[in-house]
This record gives structure tokens, sequence and C-alpha cells, in this order.
């Protein structure tokens, strides 16, 4: 079954909202922080994982990062790009070195191999033609370059538009808009090959 | 999904393809975003954000985070911060090849302060420990007129 989509970080009244928690948040509300939490520690939770293809990291990123917009939240400035902008940045941040950290990790042997994110549908997905749509793009995702895969799930999950992408990653529009095609491309042949499968199988 | 399929179903159920079947969003999403229309690539996001969900639980998030800030510890892992940034690890390798490299200057002075007193000595004309023995002794007919 399809769950809901992440709620979107939309601008205008929950962007004006976030910026209000922000401020709360720096004047001290453990309450405003758990509001904000609500809204949006489930798109940064499946940003990450997706992102790191690792579950267990992705929840230490997440729970990083709302400790660190507790404590920085002073810093945060509305006029320089929305909340929910600089949370993701805050996020991608943390996802990269703990990229570096599990490479590290695993360099030196102390870790073993990362492990894949959880998927729910996994067992049964084949049963409906819904769950293979969402089965090959799920698969297809952690094939994707790393830049590719985050400008992909920042657009996707965190519904930031090509000026927010480019802001979190810190690189130009265009090299965003490149990023995006190639990553859709991606997931494009794998749907088409998919489909035409299933075509010969039903011929 | 065949096109045919697809506008049946819009017929049936409407253009917002939120509101079709559940089984029936992810074919419909995967045939708009491969349509080529200029819908196809917000098709295909839609497609990427039901794939990507994640199942979490949110108030073990809070606790957590929680926890976290009443600890002050903002970061549990084993290895320092700065030993993952680019910096940190070009500092942390240059320090590893100074002390490599004095090392190695050791190990090889100490190695060599024989030999150079040996030298030393030859040169200022003393025998050399092991110049004393049996010398070899000549081929059978080395010296002899031919």
């Amino acid at each position: 079954m399809l769950r809901q989509p992440v709620p979107a970080a939309v601008p205008g009244e929950a962007s004006r909202g976030d910026d209000e928690l922000l401020a709360r948040i720096a004047a001290g509300s453990q309450a405003a922080l758990s509001e904000l939490m609500a809204r949006h520690g489930r798109g940064l939770r499946t940003f990450a994982t997706r992102y790191l293809g690792h579950a267990a990291d992705a929840e230490d990123v997440v729970q990083e990062v709302f400790v660190t917009v507790w404590k920085q939240a002073a810093r945060f400035d509305p006029g320089r790009g929305r909340a929910s902008t600089w949370l993701y940045r805050i996020t991608a941040n943390r996802c990269i070195d703990q990229r570096r950290r599990r490479a590290l990790r695993n360099f030196f042997g102390l870790d073993d191999i990362g492990e894949e994110p959880a998927a729910p549908e996994a067992n049964a997905e084949t049963a409906t033609a819904a769950r293979q749509e969402l089965a090959i793009v799920r698969e297809g995702l952690p094939s994707l370059p790393e830049r590719q895969r985050m400008a992909l799930l920042l657009r996707a999950v965190a519904e930031l538009d090509i000026g927010g992408i480019a802001h979190v990653m810190g690189t130009s529009t265009g090299s965003v808009e490149q990023l995006l095609v190639r990553g859709r491309r991606t997931l494009r042949d794998l749907l088409a090959d998919a489909a035409q499968g299933r075509e010969r199988k039903s011929s | 999904m065949t096109r045919e399929e697809f506008e049946k179903n819009r017929r049936r159920f409407g253009d917002d393809i939120d509101a079709w079947p559940v089984p029936l969003r992810g074919p419909a999403l995967a045939f708009m975003a491969l349509d080529g229309d200029a819908g196809a690539d917000g098709a295909l996001d839609r497609l990427v954000r039901h794939a990507a969900l994640v199942e979490g639980d949110d108030r073990a998030l809070a606790r957590e985070v929680m926890a976290r800030i009443e600890c002050g510890a903002a970061r549990p892992s084993r290895l320092p911060r700065f030993l993952v940034a680019p910096a940190g690890l070009a500092v942390c390798t240059a320090a590893v090849l100074v002390a490599a490299t004095l090392a190695g200057y050791q190990v090889a002075g100490l190695q060599d302060q024989p030999q150079d007193s040996e030298l030393l000595a030859l040169a200022a004309g003393a025998r050399l420990a092991d110049d004393g023995g049996l010398a070899i002794a000549a081929d059978p007919g080395e010296g002899d007129p031919l």
C-alpha cells in the first residue's frame, strides 16, 4: 500500500511557521523544537536514509541535525532562505560527514558493510504492479551517483526548487539542472526496461 | 500501464492521481513519467517521493534528541569530528608521514654508526677485523712461464 507522501515544505504559511518555530527554539523553547521535529523529522529521515542507504546512520544524522538546530537556531536568518532549506543543508552536510566516517571505519575494518535501509514492502512488492514501480525506483536510487541522488531526493522528498537545491548542495543552478536531468534519465530507463520486460512476458 | 488503461482510469477516477485507488497510483505515475508530457518530471518526482518513504518512530526521534540535548553530547561517534573533515584527514596524514620519516632516519642513523666508524678506521690505515684469514690460494700453474 502506498503511504501518504512526506508533508511538503511549501513556501508561505508553513515557511513562516518554521521561521517562528526557529525563533522560539532560539529563545529556548523545547516545545517549538518538538513541533519542528514533527513537521520535518520524517522528511529529513527519508532524505538521509535514501541518501546514505543506511537506516541507523540516517537516524543518527537526523538526531544530530535537531541537536544542531537547538544549539544554532539563533544563526538562522530568514532573509537568506527558507527554514526547510536551512534544515536540509545541515542534513546534507551531516550526511556527507557520516559517509566519510563510515568509509573510514570500513577502511580500517572497524565496521561491517553498510546495511540497506528498511523497506517494508520488499517481501511482497512483486505482488502488484504498483509495488513493482515503487520497487524499481527504490532499487534504482542507490545506483545513482551520489550528487545525482542528493539532487533528486532534495527535489522529490524535500520539494525544494532548483535554487534551494543549489543552495543546499553549494553549487550552481545549472549544475543542479544537469544532475536532475541525468538522475531522472537513469530512473526512466529503469522504468522503461521494466515496462518492456512486462510487455514481452505478456505477449 | 498502457495509454488506453491510463485514459480509462482517468475518465473513471479523475485527473488527480492521488485520488485513484492505491494500486493504480504507482503505474499511473510511472506512465506519466515515461510519457514525455510537460508533467513527466513532476510525475517521476512524485514516484520517487512515494518510493523513498521510510517508516520511522517520530516519538523515539524526539526522545533521543531531547536526551542528547540534556546530556549535551551531540555526537556519540567514536571518531572525533575533525578526523573525518578533509583538513583533519590531511593533518593526520601529514603527521603520520613526518613521524614515519623521523623514525626512519632514527633507525637508519643507528645502523650507520658502526659503518661510519669502520670506514673512518679503514681510511686511517687500520686493518679490518676480518682481515687476517688465510689468503686465497693461487690457481695451480698460475705464474708458471707459458
